[in-house]
């Protein structure tokens, strides 16, 4: 089946499999393979991309799905060649071990810096109890997310 | 500045790793992120049964269908260990890549390649398998009873054959003292049972492979592994393909714990496929097939201490059964590991030791995280607790009063790796720990009533720092570095040592740019694979830093010497006299002669320079042999509130002390410690995977729904978390450095349980601490 749909700003249109996966059309046949496979059935939270602004797992999604919708994942992010302020803040803060959950995190902080800009600790790891990581004990994450939000306050 | 004075200019500074961008932009490319044109990809028939013989199998209808199909008869029946961190007197070798006589849920037996996914499903699903069904055994204790089912008839030490009696895979007993008199001469004498679960690593990347046969019969190989030349060492034993044709890639790690120290199954399996198929193999396991892939090893023990009225420890007998599951991955060396553990907590004048190691018809266990130490620790640091309550003595003095310290023989890996302490700031980190977390002001345990409880728990640890020792011993522990100075002042660095995430290996440029006097951006970390690194064992025993970093260190040291002969030679002045120091705007070191105006040259002009005059490369290549394993120490402060109505418990601060010796990444060694924290958590309240006695199956199936591990919404807040460090100098160690990435875990646990305990006034002897639990023994109190 035909689709059509914009993917980290460009518009693309691919033929996908009836029940091919977001996850697998990104990895497999896209190349993008910042969005990780960790369990295939929506509790890990690596898999994480923005549709239409929104976190889903890519994983529990169908590529005709996103058919005129917008994409963004982990590759899309940040402008002109520039970090965006939560990835600047994951590498400061020593928010990254492994980094295999990092693109997820990155990109559920993302949805939720732009839902309420000035959460909470508790909000915080509330919105992110869906991406688990097993190096960090999610400190320095919690960290980063905050100094991100502290940045953009400062910006705006 | 470092305890011995010393002030370093790169090291203990808070840098951003190098790996850092590629991680942050979704750039970084682990094992299943690599894809081949034209590769296949394959699927793995395994066992449904716990126990069972293959009395048939038919493949006609998925060869049918056009795939590559494998079975036991299709590799060579060679069987090995897939661990080779130990010489082969100490170990034992009960695996083959498929088998026909599966001892566990999940164990391969055939597998398959097609060209999709899709295709290889439904070729896997067309093969027909006729199972005798043979009764299991789950439980380790029953296992060693005469009479029921025996899983393995004989088995290979090194090359010998030997026979299996009783499901007993191994045994080690040791010694010291006079116990018995030892016992006599306590005032106390406590004597109980521990158990621990059977935990899942859980690590966030899946077992992965991309095998790729090359025109000379070799294959190259992209894998989730610990070690590229231990991985590469054991195709060659199944395999017989020459050892330099086979390229195994080092690749970042997805999170791994220790498991993927041995080589994973689905390594060998899609070697097999690609070299049959004659094309490129990916296997990439799903989560579900990754959790009856291998987990870390339950441990029964009975354990006795004697105490003195004074509070000082006078004798101990240990007997551990430990549950391995179906096979045998380090058993042997763990059973060593766990006396060496116990020993090294707490000074014992006399000691006993049996450890017994039981095969069950269970997914493999293999080491997770501090190899046996988390669950040693918390059988020691529960019981001290009780003795010093028995004596009526402060936990915390007890503790200093008998620990393991400087000058003190350390019993590293267990008895065959033995060392005197030499840097040790056990004292320091009890003391300040104790005053971060209100150590004096902690509940009376079980004084408290209402629904809420509060209390404060100590647990106090340590791990090696690699298994290096003054002999050889029976466990292979070295590494190596290779360094090249290239024309423009850059250094390329070469090491096979993985990075499981914990920034080993940037704490190897680190040590690199302080060593030669260059700024760190100069130092890269190149790609590498078997065929252009020297042999380093495996990134396992907290010795990455340590080890490698020694590694790192002598390679600095010897391409600083070549460097600073050419500069004396150019400069005409003596090369004991210059010196290197960095200059940031020039993005290079500079080589120049104290005092003396005019006297200098980059090391990036030197290097051009020995082009053109054809002088030849500046390079070293090191392998080192650490001749000690220092122990780190570590303690953990938690205070946990317990809800009486629900039996949920909840951490509300924490505070953190460790000896490292000297700290290099600050961030990210704060880091080590908050995620040991989580999975010691895990570890004490959360983590286990009990088997379903109707199938002999894991009971959640391998779903990690019913699998939890501690989310952010369960971990204390950021300011709730301290972690300090006690700096002292190893004089073994680079610069001063020791390991940190076990003991960082190792007694969380057991400040969990004893700040539990502290809560309630109920100890608890087996883990995880669930609601359950604490439930049934808050109604049997009354």
């Amino acid at each position: 089946m035909r689709i059509e749909f914009t993917l980290n700003g460009r518009r693309r249109r691919v033929d996908v499999e009836p029940n091919q996966l977001l996850l697998n059309l990104l990895r497999d046949e896209l190349g993008l393979t910042g969005a990780k496979y960790g369990c295939g059935i929506g509790v890990c939270g690596a898999c994480t991309v923005l549709l239409d602004g929104e976190p889903v797992l890519s994983c529990l999604i169908l590529a005709v799905e996103v058919d005129g919708k917008t994409v963004e994942t982990i590759e899309g992010l940040g402008e002109g060649g520039r970090l965006d302020p939560l990835q600047e803040a994951f590498i400061e803060t020593g928010a990254i071990q492994c980094g295999f959950c990092t693109p997820g995190f990155i990109m559920a902080a993302k949805a939720l810096l732009e839902e309420n800009p000035e959460p909470t600790e508790r909000e915080i790891r509330e919105y992110l109890k869906g991406n688990l990581c097993r190096c960090t004990g999610y400190v320095n994450i919690v960290k980063a997310v905050k100094l991100a939000a502290e940045r953009a306050k400062y910006l705006t | 500045m470092s305890m011995s004075g010393k002030s370093f200019r790169v090291l203990g500074e808070r840098t951003a790793r190098k790996d850092g961008l590629a991680r942050v932009r979704g750039l970084e490319r682990y094992a299943s992120d690599y894809y081949l044109r034209n590769m296949l990809h394959a699927r793995v028939l395994k066992s449904p049964y716990p126990h069972a013989r293959v009395r048939s199998i038919d493949v006609s209808e998925a060869e049918g269908l056009g795939a590559t199909v494998i079975t036991f008869r299709d590799i060579p029946r060679v069987r090995f260990c897939p661990r080779l961190v130990s010489t082969p007197e100490a170990t034992y070798k009960d695996w083959l890549v498929l088998t026909d006589r599966p001892l566990y849920v999940g164990e391969p037996i055939a597998a398959v390649a097609a060209e999709s996914e899709e295709e290889a499903q439904r070729a896997l699903e067309s093969i027909r398998v006729e199972y005798e069904v043979l009764e299991p055994i789950l439980d380790p204790l029953d296992s060693m009873r005469p009479g029921g089912p025996q899983l393995h008839e004989t088995i290979l030490l090194g090359d010998e054959e030997v026979r299996v009696e009783g499901n007993l895979a191994c045994r080690l007993e040791v010694a010291e003292g006079d116990v018995e008199k030892g016992f006599g001469e306590a005032d106390v004498v406590l004597e109980r049972e521990y158990r621990t679960s059977r935990r899942y690593h859980s690590q966030l990347e899946v077992k992965s492979a991309l095998v790729n046969p090359e025109p000379d019969g070799g294959v190259s190989i992209w894998c989730t592994t610990q070690t590229i030349h231990n991985t590469r060492l054991l195709i060659h034993e199944i395999f017989g393909i020459p050892t330099s044709r086979i390229r195994v890639y080092r690749l970042p790690l997805g999170g791994s714990f220790g498991s993927s120290i041995h080589t994973n199954l689905v390594v060998p399996i899609a070697v097999a496929l690609a070299l049959k198929a004659g094309r490129p193999v990916k296997l990439a396991y799903t989560r579900e097939e990754d959790m009856h892939d291998h987990s870390s090893y339950q441990m029964i023990f009975r354990l006795k201490l004697g105490a003195k009225r004074d509070g000082r420890l006078t004798a101990g007998e240990l007997d551990m059964v430990m549950d391995i599951g179906a096979h045998q991955v380090q058993a042997y060396p763990l059973l060593g590991c766990v006396v060496g553990w116990w020993v090294s907590l707490y000074k014992l004048p006399s000691k006993r030791y049996r450890g017994r190691a039981i095969y069950t018809n269970k997914v493999p266990s293999c080491a997770m995280r501090g190899y046996g130490n988390p669950q040693t620790t918390w059988m020691v640091e529960s019981m001290v607790d009780e003795l010093a309550e028995a004596v009526g003595m402060d936990p915390l003095e007890f503790r200093l009063k008998n620990y393991v310290g400087k000058g003190d023989i350390f019993w590293g890996q267990g008895p065959t790796v033995k060392s005197v302490i030499e840097s040790c700031g056990v004292e320091e980190i009890l003391r300040r720990g104790a005053e971060l977390i209100g150590w004096d002001k902690r509940p009376k345990p079980g004084e408290q009533r209402g629904r809420y409880r509060r209390g404060i728990g100590l647990g106090r640890g340590f791990h090696t720092s690699s298994a290096g020792a003054a002999v050889p011993g029976t466990v292979v522990d070295y590494s190596g570095a290779i360094l090249k100075v290239n024309e423009d002042g850059t250094i390329d660095y070469i090491t096979a040592m993985v990075d499981q995430g914990g920034g080993s290996l940037e704490a190897h440029a680190k040590i690199i740019a302080e060593e030669l006097g260059v700024p760190l951006e100069v130092v890269n970390i190149v790609a590498a694979d078997t065929q252009t690194t020297l042999y380093d064992v495996c990134t396992h025993a907290s010795r990455g830093v340590y080890a490698g970093g020694g590694a790192a260190l002598r390679a600095a040291r010897e391409v600083k010497g070549k460097l600073l002969e050419l500069a004396a030679r150019v400069l005409d002045a003596y090369p004991h006299a210059l010196e290197i120091r960095p200059d940031e705007e020039l993005g290079q070191g500079i080589i120049y002669a104290r005092g003396v105006e005019g006297k200098e040259i980059t090391i990036g002009d030197l290097t051009t320079m020995a082009r053109h005059k054809n002088w030849g490369t500046i390079a070293s290549a090191v392998s080192f042999r650490p001749g000690s394993c220092p122990p780190h120490f570590t303690a953990f402060f938690a205070e946990v509130e317990v809800d009486t109505s629900t039996g949920r418990v909840r951490p509300v601060r924490v505070v953190a002390g460790a000896d490292i010796g000297t700290v290099i990444n600050p961030d990210l060694a704060e880091g080590q410690i908050h995620g040991g924290f989580a999975m010691g958590w895990g570890l004490a309240v959360l983590e286990d995977t009990p088997y379903d006695p109707e199938t002999g199956d894991l009971l959640c199936r391998g779903y990690i729904t019913d699998y939890k591990v501690p989310t952010a919404a369960d971990m204390p807040d950021v300011e709730d978390f301290k972690v300090f460090f006690v700096e002292t100098h190893e004089p073994t160690g680079p610069f001063g450095a020791k390991g940190l990435g076990e003991a960082a875990k190792n007694p969380a646990a057991a400040a969990v349980a004893n700040a539990i305990s502290n809560a309630l006034g109920v100890r608890f002897y087996e883990l995880p601490i669930t609601p359950d639990r604490i439930l049934k023994a808050l109604r049997e109190k009354g």
